[in-house]
Protein backbone atom coordinates (compact mmCIF):
# COMPACT_ATOMS: atom_id res chain seq x y z
CA UNK A 1 0.00 0.00 0.00
CA UNK A 2 3.01 2.27 0.15
CA UNK A 3 4.75 1.00 -2.95
CA UNK A 4 4.56 4.25 -4.85
CA UNK A 5 5.42 6.58 -2.01
CA UNK A 6 9.13 7.02 -2.31
CA UNK A 7 10.05 9.07 0.73
CA UNK A 8 10.45 7.44 4.14
CA UNK A 9 8.67 10.16 6.07
CA UNK A 10 5.74 10.15 3.72
CA UNK A 11 5.41 6.42 4.10
CA UNK A 12 5.16 6.69 7.86
CA UNK A 13 2.54 9.42 7.63
CA UNK A 14 0.60 7.48 5.04
CA UNK A 15 0.57 4.37 7.20
CA UNK A 16 -0.51 6.35 10.20
CA UNK A 17 -3.53 7.68 8.40
CA UNK A 18 -4.41 4.25 7.14
CA UNK A 19 -4.06 2.76 10.59
CA UNK A 20 -6.59 5.26 11.89
CA UNK A 21 -9.20 4.22 9.35
CA UNK A 22 -8.47 0.61 8.42
CA UNK A 23 -10.13 -1.47 5.72
CA UNK A 24 -12.14 0.30 3.04
CA UNK A 25 -10.17 3.56 2.70
CA UNK A 26 -7.12 1.74 1.31
CA UNK A 27 -9.25 0.43 -1.55
CA UNK A 28 -10.73 3.85 -2.02
CA UNK A 29 -7.25 5.38 -2.44
CA UNK A 30 -6.48 2.85 -5.14
CA UNK A 31 -9.70 3.65 -6.92
CA UNK A 32 -8.84 7.36 -6.88
CA UNK A 33 -5.41 6.55 -8.22
CA UNK A 34 -6.82 4.40 -11.03
CA UNK A 35 -9.34 7.04 -12.05
CA UNK A 36 -6.61 9.67 -12.11
CA UNK A 37 -4.37 7.47 -14.30
CA UNK A 38 -7.16 6.77 -16.78
CA UNK A 39 -8.13 10.44 -16.87
CA UNK A 40 -4.59 11.61 -17.57
CA UNK A 41 -4.13 9.03 -20.33
CA UNK A 42 -7.45 10.01 -21.90
CA UNK A 43 -6.66 13.72 -21.86
CA UNK A 44 -3.21 12.98 -23.29
CA UNK A 45 -4.71 10.87 -26.06
CA UNK A 46 -7.25 13.52 -27.02
CA UNK A 47 -4.96 16.53 -26.67
CA UNK A 48 -1.99 14.73 -28.24
CA UNK A 49 -3.92 14.14 -31.46
CA UNK A 50 -4.48 17.89 -31.87
CA UNK A 51 -0.75 18.66 -31.81
CA UNK A 52 1.71 18.35 -34.67
CA UNK A 53 3.11 14.74 -34.30
CA UNK A 54 6.59 16.25 -34.50
CA UNK A 55 6.23 17.79 -31.05
CA UNK A 56 4.07 15.34 -29.21
CA UNK A 57 2.96 11.75 -29.37
CA UNK A 58 -0.16 10.25 -27.86
CA UNK A 59 -0.56 6.96 -25.96
CA UNK A 60 -2.02 4.73 -28.68
CA UNK A 61 0.67 5.95 -31.09
CA UNK A 62 3.36 5.14 -28.53
CA UNK A 63 1.93 1.67 -28.03
CA UNK A 64 2.12 1.08 -31.77
CA UNK A 65 5.72 2.25 -31.88
CA UNK A 66 6.58 0.06 -28.90
CA UNK A 67 5.05 -2.95 -30.64
CA UNK A 68 7.17 -2.30 -33.75
CA UNK A 69 10.34 -1.86 -31.72
CA UNK A 70 9.74 -4.98 -29.65
CA UNK A 71 9.01 -7.02 -32.77
CA UNK A 72 12.25 -5.91 -34.43
CA UNK A 73 14.22 -6.79 -31.28
CA UNK A 74 15.63 -3.27 -31.18
CA UNK A 75 14.10 -2.34 -27.85
CA UNK A 76 15.20 -5.49 -26.05
CA UNK A 77 18.78 -5.13 -27.29
CA UNK A 78 18.94 -1.53 -26.16
CA UNK A 79 17.31 -2.38 -22.86
CA UNK A 80 19.73 -5.21 -22.11
CA UNK A 81 22.66 -3.05 -23.05
CA UNK A 82 21.52 -0.29 -20.70
CA UNK A 83 20.83 -2.77 -17.94
CA UNK A 84 24.32 -4.16 -18.26
CA UNK A 85 25.90 -0.72 -17.79
CA UNK A 86 23.53 0.25 -15.03
CA UNK A 87 23.70 -2.96 -13.01
CA UNK A 88 27.44 -3.39 -13.14
CA UNK A 89 28.22 0.29 -12.50
CA UNK A 90 25.72 0.40 -9.69
CA UNK A 91 26.99 -2.72 -7.96
CA UNK A 92 30.54 -1.38 -8.12
CA UNK A 93 29.32 1.93 -6.70
CA UNK A 94 27.53 0.18 -3.82
CA UNK A 95 30.55 -1.94 -2.91
CA UNK A 96 33.00 0.96 -3.07
CA UNK A 97 30.57 3.40 -1.45
CA UNK A 98 29.82 1.15 1.50
CA UNK A 99 33.47 0.22 2.07
CA UNK A 100 34.74 3.80 1.87
CA UNK A 101 31.76 5.09 3.83
CA UNK A 102 32.49 2.70 6.68
CA UNK A 103 36.11 3.82 6.82
CA UNK A 104 35.26 7.52 6.60
CA UNK A 105 32.49 7.30 9.17
CA UNK A 106 34.61 5.27 11.57
CA UNK A 107 38.01 6.92 11.43
CA UNK A 108 38.32 10.65 12.02
CA UNK A 109 41.62 10.81 10.14
CA UNK A 110 40.27 9.20 7.01
CA UNK A 111 37.36 11.61 7.23
CA UNK A 112 39.60 14.65 7.60
CA UNK A 113 41.75 13.49 4.70
CA UNK A 114 38.84 12.98 2.33
CA UNK A 115 35.82 15.04 3.39
CA UNK A 116 36.70 18.11 1.29
CA UNK A 117 37.08 15.97 -1.80
CA UNK A 118 33.94 13.95 -1.17
CA UNK A 119 31.86 17.05 -0.49
CA UNK A 120 33.23 18.89 -3.52
CA UNK A 121 32.61 15.94 -5.83
CA UNK A 122 29.16 15.29 -4.40
CA UNK A 123 28.19 18.92 -4.94
CA UNK A 124 29.53 18.98 -8.51
CA UNK A 125 27.03 17.96 -11.18
CA UNK A 126 29.29 15.17 -12.29
CA UNK A 127 27.61 14.72 -15.64
CA UNK A 128 29.67 17.79 -16.50
CA UNK A 129 32.80 15.67 -16.71
CA UNK A 130 31.28 13.27 -19.23
CA UNK A 131 33.26 14.69 -22.21
CA UNK A 132 36.44 14.28 -20.20
CA UNK A 133 35.57 10.70 -19.28
CA UNK A 134 35.03 9.97 -22.97
CA UNK A 135 38.44 11.38 -23.73
CA UNK A 136 39.90 9.02 -21.15
CA UNK A 137 37.99 5.85 -21.90
CA UNK A 138 36.73 6.30 -25.45
CA UNK A 139 33.13 5.78 -26.57
CA UNK A 140 32.77 2.20 -25.36
CA UNK A 141 31.45 0.39 -22.33
CA UNK A 142 34.18 1.50 -19.84
CA UNK A 143 33.27 5.19 -20.22
CA UNK A 144 29.60 4.49 -19.52
CA UNK A 145 30.46 2.26 -16.60
CA UNK A 146 32.66 4.95 -15.10
CA UNK A 147 30.00 7.64 -15.37
CA UNK A 148 27.35 5.45 -13.74
CA UNK A 149 29.80 4.55 -11.01
CA UNK A 150 30.97 8.07 -10.26
CA UNK A 151 27.41 9.40 -10.09
CA UNK A 152 26.05 6.63 -7.87
CA UNK A 153 28.96 6.19 -5.50
CA UNK A 154 28.66 9.44 -3.55
CA UNK A 155 25.14 9.12 -2.16
CA UNK A 156 26.00 5.59 -1.00
CA UNK A 157 29.29 6.71 0.53
CA UNK A 158 27.95 9.80 2.25
CA UNK A 159 24.91 8.06 3.71
CA UNK A 160 26.95 5.11 4.92
CA UNK A 161 29.45 7.42 6.61
CA UNK A 162 26.75 9.46 8.31
CA UNK A 163 25.04 6.24 9.37
CA UNK A 164 28.22 5.11 11.08
CA UNK A 165 28.76 8.53 12.65
CA UNK A 166 25.20 8.78 13.94
CA UNK A 167 24.93 5.48 15.75
CA UNK A 168 23.26 6.39 19.05
CA UNK A 169 25.84 6.66 21.79
CA UNK A 170 23.45 4.70 24.04
CA UNK A 171 23.87 1.69 21.77
CA UNK A 172 27.66 1.99 21.83
CA UNK A 173 27.40 2.22 25.62
CA UNK A 174 25.54 -1.09 25.65
CA UNK A 175 28.49 -2.68 23.87
CA UNK A 176 31.00 -1.11 26.23
CA UNK A 177 28.96 -2.02 29.31
CA UNK A 178 28.90 -5.67 28.23
CA UNK A 179 32.68 -5.62 27.70
CA UNK A 180 32.56 -5.88 23.91
CA UNK A 181 35.84 -5.59 22.02
CA UNK A 182 36.29 -2.87 19.40
CA UNK A 183 35.64 -5.41 16.66
CA UNK A 184 32.48 -6.66 18.33
CA UNK A 185 31.18 -3.11 18.73
CA UNK A 186 31.81 -2.50 15.05
CA UNK A 187 30.31 -5.77 13.85
CA UNK A 188 27.40 -6.15 16.22
CA UNK A 189 26.37 -2.55 16.83
CA UNK A 190 27.74 0.01 14.37
CA UNK A 191 27.26 -2.06 11.23
CA UNK A 192 23.66 -3.11 11.83
CA UNK A 193 22.78 0.35 13.13
CA UNK A 194 24.18 1.97 9.98
CA UNK A 195 22.52 -0.53 7.62
CA UNK A 196 19.32 1.49 7.12
CA UNK A 197 21.38 4.56 6.21
CA UNK A 198 23.30 2.48 3.69
CA UNK A 199 20.03 1.35 2.16
CA UNK A 200 18.83 4.95 1.91
CA UNK A 201 22.09 5.86 0.16
CA UNK A 202 21.66 2.93 -2.19
CA UNK A 203 18.13 4.01 -3.02
CA UNK A 204 19.24 7.57 -3.74
CA UNK A 205 22.15 6.19 -5.74
CA UNK A 206 19.82 4.37 -8.13
CA UNK A 207 18.27 7.58 -9.43
CA UNK A 208 21.66 9.08 -10.08
CA UNK A 209 22.94 5.89 -11.67
CA UNK A 210 20.09 5.97 -14.20
CA UNK A 211 20.81 9.63 -14.98
CA UNK A 212 24.48 8.78 -15.46
CA UNK A 213 23.61 5.90 -17.76
CA UNK A 214 21.35 7.99 -20.00
CA UNK A 215 23.78 10.90 -20.23
CA UNK A 216 26.63 8.55 -21.09
CA UNK A 217 24.53 6.91 -23.79
CA UNK A 218 23.57 10.33 -25.18
CA UNK A 219 27.21 11.20 -25.56
CA UNK A 220 28.41 7.91 -26.95
CA UNK A 221 25.17 7.44 -28.92
CA UNK A 222 26.04 3.91 -30.01
CA UNK A 223 23.75 1.64 -28.06
CA UNK A 224 21.41 1.50 -25.09
CA UNK A 225 18.12 3.27 -24.40
CA UNK A 226 19.79 6.70 -24.41
CA UNK A 227 21.15 6.12 -27.91
CA UNK A 228 17.69 5.02 -29.02
CA UNK A 229 16.23 8.30 -27.75
CA UNK A 230 18.85 10.28 -29.69
CA UNK A 231 18.29 8.19 -32.82
CA UNK A 232 14.50 8.63 -32.94
CA UNK A 233 14.80 12.24 -31.83
CA UNK A 234 17.04 12.95 -34.81
CA UNK A 235 14.61 11.15 -37.09
CA UNK A 236 11.69 13.19 -35.68
CA UNK A 237 9.86 9.99 -34.74
CA UNK A 238 8.46 11.32 -31.52
CA UNK A 239 6.27 8.33 -30.65
CA UNK A 240 9.22 5.94 -31.01
CA UNK A 241 11.31 8.29 -28.91
CA UNK A 242 8.82 8.04 -26.08
CA UNK A 243 9.20 4.25 -25.86
CA UNK A 244 12.74 4.22 -24.38
CA UNK A 245 11.80 7.17 -22.17
CA UNK A 246 8.94 5.16 -20.69
CA UNK A 247 11.30 2.20 -20.31
CA UNK A 248 13.63 4.40 -18.26
CA UNK A 249 10.76 5.56 -16.12
CA UNK A 250 9.71 1.98 -15.49
CA UNK A 251 13.28 1.04 -14.64
CA UNK A 252 13.52 3.85 -12.09
CA UNK A 253 10.22 3.00 -10.46
CA UNK A 254 10.95 -0.73 -10.26
CA UNK A 255 14.43 -0.29 -8.86
CA UNK A 256 13.43 2.36 -6.35
CA UNK A 257 10.48 0.30 -5.17
CA UNK A 258 12.68 -2.74 -4.68
CA UNK A 259 15.19 -0.63 -2.74
CA UNK A 260 12.45 0.84 -0.59
CA UNK A 261 11.05 -2.62 0.17
CA UNK A 262 14.55 -3.69 1.12
CA UNK A 263 14.89 -0.68 3.38
CA UNK A 264 11.72 -1.69 5.21
CA UNK A 265 12.96 -5.22 5.44
CA UNK A 266 16.35 -4.46 6.96
CA UNK A 267 15.01 -1.87 9.41
CA UNK A 268 11.36 -2.52 10.21
CA UNK A 269 11.65 -0.48 13.42
CA UNK A 270 12.12 2.73 11.45
CA UNK A 271 8.68 2.45 9.92
CA UNK A 272 5.28 1.95 11.46
CA UNK A 273 3.94 -1.58 11.29
CA UNK A 274 2.08 -2.61 8.17
CA UNK A 275 -0.13 -5.07 10.02
CA UNK B 1 0.34 -9.95 56.73
CA UNK B 2 0.24 -6.21 56.90
CA UNK B 3 2.46 -6.23 59.90
CA UNK B 4 5.81 -4.56 59.41
CA UNK B 5 8.82 -6.28 60.84
CA UNK B 6 11.03 -3.74 62.52
CA UNK B 7 14.59 -4.35 63.46
CA UNK B 8 17.19 -2.08 64.95
CA UNK B 9 19.68 -2.33 62.16
CA UNK B 10 19.60 -5.05 59.57
CA UNK B 11 23.21 -4.76 58.58
CA UNK B 12 24.57 -4.61 62.10
CA UNK B 13 22.38 -7.53 63.01
CA UNK B 14 24.33 -9.59 60.52
CA UNK B 15 28.03 -8.79 60.96
CA UNK B 16 29.03 -11.70 58.73
CA UNK B 17 28.10 -9.60 55.68
CA UNK B 18 30.80 -9.65 53.09
CA UNK B 19 31.73 -6.48 51.20
CA UNK B 20 30.82 -7.04 47.55
CA UNK B 21 31.52 -3.65 46.06
CA UNK B 22 33.94 -1.23 47.64
CA UNK B 23 34.03 2.29 46.26
CA UNK B 24 36.52 4.71 47.74
CA UNK B 25 37.82 8.18 47.06
CA UNK B 26 36.19 8.55 43.64
CA UNK B 27 36.76 11.96 42.07
CA UNK B 28 35.59 12.95 38.65
CA UNK B 29 35.84 16.32 36.92
CA UNK B 30 34.39 16.92 33.49
CA UNK B 31 36.07 19.33 31.15
CA UNK B 32 33.48 21.45 29.41
CA UNK B 33 34.42 22.74 25.97
CA UNK B 34 32.93 25.88 24.57
CA UNK B 35 31.04 25.85 21.32
CA UNK B 36 34.18 26.98 19.50
CA UNK B 37 36.13 24.19 21.22
CA UNK B 38 38.71 26.67 22.46
CA UNK B 39 38.43 27.63 26.09
CA UNK B 40 37.44 24.99 28.57
CA UNK B 41 36.11 25.09 32.06
CA UNK B 42 36.08 22.34 34.63
CA UNK B 43 33.05 20.86 36.30
CA UNK B 44 33.77 18.82 39.41
CA UNK B 45 30.99 16.25 39.55
CA UNK B 46 32.18 13.71 42.11
CA UNK B 47 34.42 14.43 45.06
CA UNK B 48 35.82 11.72 47.28
CA UNK B 49 32.83 9.42 47.00
CA UNK B 50 33.19 6.24 49.01
CA UNK B 51 30.88 3.50 50.27
CA UNK B 52 30.59 -0.26 50.55
CA UNK B 53 27.83 -2.49 49.27
CA UNK B 54 27.45 -5.86 50.95
CA UNK B 55 26.66 -9.17 49.35
CA UNK B 56 22.95 -9.68 48.55
CA UNK B 57 22.22 -6.15 49.57
CA UNK B 58 20.09 -3.62 47.72
CA UNK B 59 21.46 -0.10 48.05
CA UNK B 60 19.86 2.99 46.55
CA UNK B 61 21.67 6.11 45.50
CA UNK B 62 19.50 9.15 45.84
CA UNK B 63 20.14 12.86 45.36
CA UNK B 64 18.93 15.87 43.47
CA UNK B 65 19.03 15.98 39.70
CA UNK B 66 22.51 16.60 38.35
CA UNK B 67 24.33 15.57 41.53
CA UNK B 68 26.27 12.88 39.69
CA UNK B 69 24.34 9.67 40.29
CA UNK B 70 24.54 8.53 36.69
CA UNK B 71 28.19 9.56 36.49
CA UNK B 72 28.97 7.52 39.60
CA UNK B 73 27.16 4.43 38.33
CA UNK B 74 28.78 4.68 34.89
CA UNK B 75 32.15 5.06 36.58
CA UNK B 76 31.58 1.86 38.54
CA UNK B 77 30.59 0.05 35.34
CA UNK B 78 33.70 1.33 33.57
CA UNK B 79 31.83 3.45 31.03
CA UNK B 80 33.56 6.59 32.34
CA UNK B 81 37.12 6.81 33.56
CA UNK B 82 37.45 8.42 36.98
CA UNK B 83 40.26 10.80 37.93
CA UNK B 84 41.16 9.12 41.20
CA UNK B 85 39.88 6.57 43.66
CA UNK B 86 39.37 2.84 43.48
CA UNK B 87 36.52 0.49 42.72
CA UNK B 88 36.81 -3.04 44.01
CA UNK B 89 34.59 -6.01 43.37
CA UNK B 90 35.21 -8.87 45.78
CA UNK B 91 38.41 -7.15 46.85
CA UNK B 92 39.79 -6.98 43.29
CA UNK B 93 40.21 -3.59 41.68
CA UNK B 94 38.27 -3.19 38.41
CA UNK B 95 39.09 -0.66 35.72
CA UNK B 96 36.76 -1.52 32.86
CA UNK B 97 33.48 -3.31 32.21
CA UNK B 98 33.39 -6.97 33.10
CA UNK B 99 30.91 -9.78 33.47
CA UNK B 100 30.90 -9.35 37.24
CA UNK B 101 28.72 -6.24 36.78
CA UNK B 102 25.48 -6.04 34.83
CA UNK B 103 24.10 -2.65 33.84
CA UNK B 104 20.47 -1.65 33.36
CA UNK B 105 20.14 1.67 31.55
CA UNK B 106 17.65 4.42 32.22
CA UNK B 107 16.43 4.10 28.63
CA UNK B 108 15.98 0.42 27.73
CA UNK B 109 18.69 0.81 25.02
CA UNK B 110 17.79 -2.42 23.27
CA UNK B 111 19.27 -3.17 19.87
CA UNK B 112 16.26 -2.59 17.60
CA UNK B 113 17.33 -5.16 14.99
CA UNK B 114 17.33 -7.96 17.53
CA UNK B 115 14.37 -9.82 18.95
CA UNK B 116 13.79 -9.81 22.69
CA UNK B 117 15.59 -13.13 22.97
CA UNK B 118 18.52 -12.01 20.84
CA UNK B 119 18.83 -8.86 22.94
CA UNK B 120 19.02 -10.94 26.09
CA UNK B 121 21.64 -13.12 24.41
CA UNK B 122 23.82 -10.12 23.57
CA UNK B 123 26.27 -10.38 26.46
CA UNK B 124 26.51 -14.16 26.12
CA UNK B 125 27.17 -13.87 22.41
CA UNK B 126 30.06 -11.50 23.12
CA UNK B 127 31.50 -14.13 25.43
CA UNK B 128 31.30 -16.68 22.64
CA UNK B 129 28.67 -18.98 24.14
CA UNK B 130 27.18 -21.50 21.71
CA UNK B 131 23.90 -20.46 20.07
CA UNK B 132 21.78 -23.25 21.49
CA UNK B 133 23.00 -22.77 25.01
CA UNK B 134 22.50 -19.04 25.04
CA UNK B 135 19.03 -19.27 23.51
CA UNK B 136 18.01 -21.61 26.28
CA UNK B 137 19.48 -19.28 28.89
CA UNK B 138 17.75 -16.27 27.33
CA UNK B 139 14.39 -18.05 27.36
CA UNK B 140 14.77 -18.85 31.05
CA UNK B 141 15.57 -15.23 31.84
CA UNK B 142 12.71 -13.92 29.76
CA UNK B 143 10.44 -16.23 31.70
CA UNK B 144 11.94 -14.89 34.93
CA UNK B 145 11.02 -11.32 34.00
CA UNK B 146 7.58 -12.48 32.85
CA UNK B 147 8.16 -12.18 29.11
CA UNK B 148 8.40 -15.81 28.04
CA UNK B 149 5.69 -15.21 25.44
CA UNK B 150 7.44 -12.26 23.76
CA UNK B 151 10.80 -13.89 23.05
CA UNK B 152 10.60 -13.56 19.27
CA UNK B 153 9.20 -10.04 19.16
CA UNK B 154 11.19 -6.94 18.28
CA UNK B 155 11.60 -4.05 20.74
CA UNK B 156 9.43 -1.69 18.67
CA UNK B 157 6.57 -4.14 19.05
CA UNK B 158 6.79 -4.06 22.86
CA UNK B 159 5.73 -1.55 25.49
CA UNK B 160 8.17 0.56 27.49
CA UNK B 161 7.70 -1.63 30.56
CA UNK B 162 8.35 -4.78 28.55
CA UNK B 163 11.47 -3.23 27.03
CA UNK B 164 12.77 -2.33 30.47
CA UNK B 165 12.22 -5.94 31.61
CA UNK B 166 14.26 -7.13 28.63
CA UNK B 167 16.99 -4.71 29.66
CA UNK B 168 16.94 -6.32 33.09
CA UNK B 169 17.00 -9.84 31.63
CA UNK B 170 19.92 -8.84 29.39
CA UNK B 171 21.89 -7.68 32.42
CA UNK B 172 21.01 -10.83 34.37
CA UNK B 173 21.95 -13.08 31.44
CA UNK B 174 25.69 -12.70 31.93
CA UNK B 175 25.11 -13.79 35.54
CA UNK B 176 26.80 -10.80 37.15
CA UNK B 177 27.21 -10.73 40.91
CA UNK B 178 26.30 -7.05 41.00
CA UNK B 179 23.48 -5.29 39.18
CA UNK B 180 23.88 -1.58 38.54
CA UNK B 181 20.57 0.05 37.71
CA UNK B 182 20.23 3.67 36.62
CA UNK B 183 16.70 4.88 37.30
CA UNK B 184 15.40 1.86 35.39
CA UNK B 185 11.75 2.55 36.12
CA UNK B 186 11.66 6.34 36.00
CA UNK B 187 10.33 6.53 32.45
CA UNK B 188 7.39 4.26 33.24
CA UNK B 189 3.88 5.03 34.43
CA UNK B 190 3.07 4.61 38.12
CA UNK B 191 1.30 1.25 37.81
CA UNK B 192 3.95 -0.39 35.66
CA UNK B 193 6.61 0.99 37.94
CA UNK B 194 4.99 -0.54 40.99
CA UNK B 195 4.67 -3.91 39.26
CA UNK B 196 8.32 -3.86 38.23
CA UNK B 197 9.47 -2.83 41.69
CA UNK B 198 7.75 -5.88 43.11
CA UNK B 199 9.22 -8.01 40.33
CA UNK B 200 12.68 -6.71 41.13
CA UNK B 201 12.34 -7.66 44.78
CA UNK B 202 11.14 -11.11 43.75
CA UNK B 203 14.00 -11.54 41.30
CA UNK B 204 16.49 -10.31 43.85
CA UNK B 205 15.22 -12.80 46.38
CA UNK B 206 15.45 -15.54 43.77
CA UNK B 207 18.86 -14.71 42.30
CA UNK B 208 20.52 -13.23 45.40
CA UNK B 209 22.11 -10.44 43.37
CA UNK B 210 23.75 -7.43 44.95
CA UNK B 211 22.02 -4.35 43.57
CA UNK B 212 23.08 -0.72 43.41
CA UNK B 213 20.07 1.23 42.32
CA UNK B 214 19.90 4.89 41.30
CA UNK B 215 16.59 6.62 41.73
CA UNK B 216 15.12 10.00 42.51
CA UNK B 217 11.92 8.46 43.82
CA UNK B 218 12.05 8.38 47.64
CA UNK B 219 9.30 5.79 48.00
CA UNK B 220 11.01 3.54 45.53
CA UNK B 221 14.32 3.84 47.38
CA UNK B 222 12.77 3.09 50.75
CA UNK B 223 10.66 0.25 49.38
CA UNK B 224 13.48 -1.53 47.56
CA UNK B 225 16.59 -1.00 49.60
CA UNK B 226 18.33 -2.18 52.69
CA UNK B 227 20.30 1.04 52.77
CA UNK B 228 20.04 4.41 51.09
CA UNK B 229 23.02 6.57 50.21
CA UNK B 230 22.06 10.22 50.01
CA UNK B 231 24.34 12.26 47.77
CA UNK B 232 24.93 15.97 48.12
CA UNK B 233 25.36 18.01 44.96
CA UNK B 234 28.00 20.24 43.42
CA UNK B 235 30.21 18.36 43.66
CA UNK B 236 28.55 15.02 44.38
CA UNK B 237 29.59 13.45 47.65
CA UNK B 238 28.10 11.07 50.19
CA UNK B 239 25.97 13.06 52.57
CA UNK B 240 24.45 10.35 54.69
CA UNK B 241 23.95 6.62 54.63
CA UNK B 242 20.61 5.50 56.01
CA UNK B 243 20.03 1.95 57.10
CA UNK B 244 16.39 1.01 56.77
CA UNK B 245 14.71 -0.84 59.58
CA UNK B 246 12.58 -3.02 57.32
CA UNK B 247 13.75 -6.55 56.75
CA UNK B 248 12.56 -9.76 55.22
CA UNK B 249 9.13 -9.80 53.56
CA UNK B 250 8.00 -6.29 52.81
CA UNK B 251 4.37 -5.34 52.59
CA UNK B 252 3.20 -3.71 49.39
CA UNK B 253 4.28 -0.16 48.83
CA UNK B 254 0.83 1.39 49.37
CA UNK B 255 0.63 -0.37 52.73
CA UNK B 256 4.13 0.68 53.62
CA UNK B 257 3.31 4.28 52.90
CA UNK B 258 0.87 4.23 55.80
CA UNK B 259 3.55 3.15 58.25
CA UNK B 260 4.65 6.00 60.56
CA UNK B 261 8.25 4.81 60.47
CA UNK B 262 8.22 4.89 56.68
CA UNK B 263 6.89 8.42 56.81
CA UNK B 264 9.51 9.51 59.33
CA UNK B 265 12.33 8.15 57.18
CA UNK B 266 10.84 9.69 54.09
CA UNK B 267 10.64 13.09 55.77
CA UNK B 268 14.20 12.78 56.98
CA UNK B 269 15.61 11.97 53.52
CA UNK B 270 13.50 14.69 51.98
CA UNK B 271 15.03 17.20 54.37
CA UNK B 272 18.51 15.96 53.54
CA UNK B 273 17.99 16.35 49.81
CA UNK B 274 16.28 19.71 50.12
CA UNK B 275 18.93 21.19 52.35
CA UNK B 276 21.68 20.05 50.01
CA UNK B 277 22.10 23.27 47.97
CA UNK B 278 22.36 25.41 51.11
CA UNK B 279 25.27 23.29 52.33
CA UNK B 280 27.38 23.63 49.25
N1 LIG C 1 29.95 13.75 29.45
C1 LIG C 1 29.80 14.85 30.20
N2 LIG C 1 30.48 15.97 29.93
C2 LIG C 1 30.33 17.06 30.70
N3 LIG C 1 29.52 17.14 31.76
C3 LIG C 1 28.80 16.06 32.09
C4 LIG C 1 28.90 14.85 31.34
N4 LIG C 1 28.08 13.94 31.89
C5 LIG C 1 27.48 14.55 32.93
N5 LIG C 1 27.92 15.82 33.08
C6 LIG C 1 27.54 16.77 34.13
O1 LIG C 1 27.73 16.14 35.36
C7 LIG C 1 26.70 16.46 36.27
C8 LIG C 1 26.11 15.20 36.82
O2 LIG C 1 25.42 14.51 35.81
P1 LIG C 1 24.69 13.13 36.07
O3 LIG C 1 24.10 12.70 34.80
O4 LIG C 1 25.63 12.19 36.73
O5 LIG C 1 23.56 13.56 37.09
P2 LIG C 1 22.41 12.68 37.75
O6 LIG C 1 22.61 12.75 39.21
O7 LIG C 1 22.36 11.35 37.15
O8 LIG C 1 21.13 13.54 37.38
P3 LIG C 1 19.65 13.02 37.02
O9 LIG C 1 18.99 12.69 38.31
O10 LIG C 1 19.02 14.22 36.40
O11 LIG C 1 19.77 11.87 36.10
C9 LIG C 1 25.72 17.33 35.52
O12 LIG C 1 25.93 18.67 35.89
C10 LIG C 1 26.08 17.13 34.07
O13 LIG C 1 25.88 18.31 33.37
MG1 LIG D 1 20.98 10.31 35.82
Amino acid sequence: MTSNTLIGGAVAADDLIEDLEPGAPVKRYWLVRLVSIVAVLAIWEVAGRQVNPLFMAYPSDIVHAAYRMIASGELLAAFLDSMKTLTLGFILACVAGVALGLLIGRYRYVDAATDWLVNALYATPLVAITPLVILWFGLGFPAKLFIVFILAVFPVLINTASGVRNVASQLIDVGTAFAATERQIFGKIILPAALPFMMTGIRLGIGRAIIGMVVAEFFTAINGLGALIIKYGNQFETAAMFVPILCLMLMGVVYTTIALRFEHWVAPWRFTDDE
Amino acid sequence: MNQIVLKEDVMNANPAQKVKLAVSGICKTFRIRNANGQQSSFLPVLRDVGFDVYENEVVSLIGESGCGKTTLLRTIQGLIRHDSGTIKVDGQEVKSAGRDRGFVFQQPSLLPWRTARENVEFGLELQGMAAGERAERARKLLALVGLGHAAEQFPHQLSGGMQQRIGLARALAIDPTILLMDEPFSALDAQTREVLQKELLRIQAQTRKTILFVTHDLDEAIYLSHRIIVLAAKPGRVKEVITLPFAGERPELPVMRGDPEFQAIRAHIWDLIRSAPANS
